[in-house]
């Protein structure tokens, strides 16, 4: 073959870059030295003598807690033994099938849903109300249908189940709604162990955990530098058990964390830093995914902004942070802080899902979310579907070839002439040419016969049309009874802590 | 308004904290009492700020800049008032229950308490409810303010107003809880007196607790 081209640079996908490297090092090195100057809290004694039994220095005790202060040569090691790429892959189909495989590593993007809203709007009323075990099945079967939808979180806390052991019931609802890859929440060790129980008897084995783990667990330290009794236990059951963990803190620009992004982006490093170190003293190769979900304090309202241009700038930081750490990330996109499914969701969604989608943050969770993360809604994750969609348009790029400069072509057409009956058209246009399933590009003739609805109705009918669509259990009656006895277990165990109240009516 | 009133509340609109001490030994020194600064020269400059802040016009730092001015004049009016035995606007007592690290919240209402001109007392986080017992017999609130985050720990809130029940001190105070999985709805359930979805409002709320008093 003749070669004529030399030194020709591809970029095969449009870039983002928020930090440089000098920068990333200058954040890097800051948080060691919170690390090991400042210290963090522990509440948790295991997790405390873990870190000291490997030289950390432990000081100010107090009943409940300790200062640990990490030398920087304990992250060093903690490094050479932390996975850079974690798999976690879904249950099986009916055919024994794991189809849905989230593999993350550096650059690749996976979308899903947020967790646990204590809200949800109602798919029919649009009412806002608490979240039950049917919201959180429906999101998990829109979810199963959405094609840029690649892990499950539960939008909505389950709350007409009992309150301390709601994270089965969730649990059961999600593996009713979907078999792509879940991050779960435990409400303690006990749920996580019943939970890790349920995901082998969906899997069939210890065995196929082993092969490919079917969730993660969300596990987040508490802002500013504590890490909970409950945490820590949590993180060293999953080293213990090889299940992957999110290790997220959420600090808040001017509440829990300083009010520059510099300095939140230092501490939640820190935060993570710190469970990196201990997962690795406890097991080395545990795998561990850092977030992610970092954004300022509205200064008017005092909220948690999960729709603000400061999330997005946060989140696509850290990523650069998390490649060059070679650690797979958790981001943070398709979120807004509206009350409803409106203009506000739909800007603040296509700006965070935009930006994480480019900068190439790995777990890219949040989809759903509304108001600030309290409540869930049906609408805004299947219109984020088709923004996902457009988005990964864009990363697809502009390859320049000779067969795509297309010279051939215009040369045969030549000029006056149309390559709408051309082959090269007719061979590219599906690849080369996005084409949108909810935007409307109709003429205003066909728009207005066809009942001039606006985006929000069209978004509204697709996910009703998929609420209701007839789909195949995804698991046969043995094996949710199985499933569904385990949950009845737990409330059985635990039916003394709850209150004589009504809690969520 | 004498001029040093007038200064003092604007010193406390601006956050003017290092001049604070300075502007009320002042007031002090021109004769006036220790009520008549608190009530026309702090509390002046505060309902300026609440006003202005619920308007969207001042923020959330500059907020608790302005608390703090007018905490550092009531570390020294504080003896005088209880000395000439002045009524104080009430006592908060303000805790994160059982289970829950989260107190950002929290933290955020004692400030606009203090702003509002509570004495606020604040014993932490992960509060069980036997400690809230003991911290209302020691510091007896007119107020108590509880906070979780999670729905898991809301039930404390339920517990710990059981327990303030049982050790009949459940009369003496009225019980605010807030936090963002709470609603009203899950505060009329457990009893408690009020609900607040955000700091500015609790610090309302306490203040209507008292003047019903």
């Amino acid at each position: 073959m003749q070669v004529r081209k030399t030194n020709y640079l591809v970029n095969a996908t449009p870039t983002l870059q928020v930090l440089t490297e000098d920068e990333i090092e200058a954040i890097y090195f800051s948080a060691l030295r919170v690390l090991s100057e400042t210290g963090v809290r522990v509440y948790e004694p295991e997790g405390v003598e873990l870190a000291y039994s490997h030289g950390a220095i432990v000081e100010n005790a107090d009943e409940k807690s300790s200062l640990v202060k990490i030398p920087s040569w304990m992250v060093d090691r903690a490094r050479a033994t932390l996975p850079h790429r974690v798999t976690v892959v879904g249950p099986p189909d009916r055919n024994g099938k794991r189809n849905y495989v989230m593999d993350l590593f550096k650059n690749q993007i996976y979308y899903g849903t947020g967790s646990d809203t204590p809200f949800t709007l109602d798919p029919y009323t649009g009412e806002r109300r608490r979240a039950t075990y049917k919201d959180v099945k429906n999101f998990a079967k829109l979810a199963q249908a959405l094609p840029n939808i690649d892990f499950f979180m539960s939008l909505g806390i389950t709350q007409d189940t009992a309150v301390g052991t709601y994270d089965r019931w969730q649990y059961l609802a999600m593996l009713e709604g979907t078999n792509k890859p879940i991050n779960i929440t435990a409400v303690d060790i006990e749920g996580l162990k019943d939970q890790l129980e349920m995901a082998y008897i969906r899997l069939g084995g210890k065995t196929e955990w082993k092969k490919g783990p079917a969730f993660s667990l969300y596990i987040e330290p508490v802002s500013p530098l504590s890490h909970s009794e409950e945490v820590v236990q949590k993180l060293l059951f999953c080293c213990d058990n090889d299940i992957p963990f999110v290790y997220t803190p959420c600090p808040l620009a001017g509440a829990t964390a300083p009010c520059t992004l510099a300095g939140t982006a230092v501490q939640a490093l820190t935060e993570s830093l710190f469970g990196i170190v201990l997962s690795q003293l406890r097991k080395p190769g545990a795998q561990v995914i850092i977030g992610g979900l970092m954004s300022n304090m509205d200064m008017k309202t005092s909220v948690y902004c999960y729709g603000s241009p400061e999330m997005a700038l946060l989140s696509a930081a850290y990523t650069d942070i998390t490649k060059w750490l070679g650690v797979p990330e958790y981001e943070t996109a398709g979120c807004s802080d509206t009350k409803l499914f409106d203009e506000q969701a739909l800007m603040e969604a296509t700006f965070n899902i935009t930006t994480a989608g480019l900068i190439g943050g790995n777990m890219i969770h949040d989809v759903g979310y509304i108001e600030q993360g309290l409540t869930s809604c049906p609408e805004m994750l299947v219109a984020s579907n088709e923004i996902i969609d457009r988005v990964k348009r864009i990363l697809r790029g502009i390859p320049v070839t000779d067969d795509t400069v297309a010279l051939d072509v215009m040369d045969e057409v030549g000029p006056g002439g149309h390559y709408l009956a051309h082959d090269h058209t007719y061979n590219r246009f599906k690849t080369e040419i996005w084409r949108p399933t909810l935007t409307d590009r109709r003429d205003y003739n066909d728009w207005t016969k066809a009942g001039s609805k606006t985006y929000q109705e069209r978004v509204h009918e697709r996910m009703i049309e998929l609420l209701e669509a007839d789909v195949e259990p995804l698991m046969d009656e043995a094996m949710f009874k199985e499933l569904h006895r385990i949950c009845e277990l737990a409330d059985e165990r635990h039916k003394d802590e709850e209150l004589d109240v009504q809690m969520f009516v | 308004m004498s001029d040093i009133l007038e200064t003092i509340s604007t010193a406390v609109i601006e956050g003017d904290v290092d001049e604070m001490v300075d502007l009320t030994e002042d007031a002090l020194d021109e004769g006036l009492s220790a009520q008549e600064i608190l009530d026309n020269g702090l509390m002046a400059g505060m309902d300026y700020v609440g006003v202005e802040f619920k308007a969207g016009n001042m923020f959330v730092p500059e907020v608790l800049r302005s608390a703090k001015a007018m905490q550092t004049a009531m570390d020294i009016l504080k003896p005088l008032l209880v000395e000439s035995g002045a009524p104080m606007v009430g006592k908060v007592l303000l805790a994160t229950v059982k289970g829950d690290l989260h107190d950002i919240g929290k933290n955020l209402v004692g400030m606009m308490c203090e702003g509002a001109g509570f004495e606020v007392k604040d014993i932490g986080k992960d509060i069980e409810p036997e400690a809230f017992v003991a911290a209302v017999k020691e510091f007896e609130p007119d107020v108590v303010g509880m906070s979780a985050l999670l729905t898991t720990t809301m039930r404390m809130m339920g517990h710990t107003i059981k327990a303030l029940e049982e050790a009949g001190l459940r009369d003496r105070v009225k019980v605010m809880i807030g936090g963002a999985p709470v609603t009203q709805a899950f505060a009329d359930e457990i009893g408690a007196d009020g609900y607040a979805s955000n700091a500015a409002t609790a610090a309302d709320l306490a203040k209507t607790f008292v003047s019903a008093a």
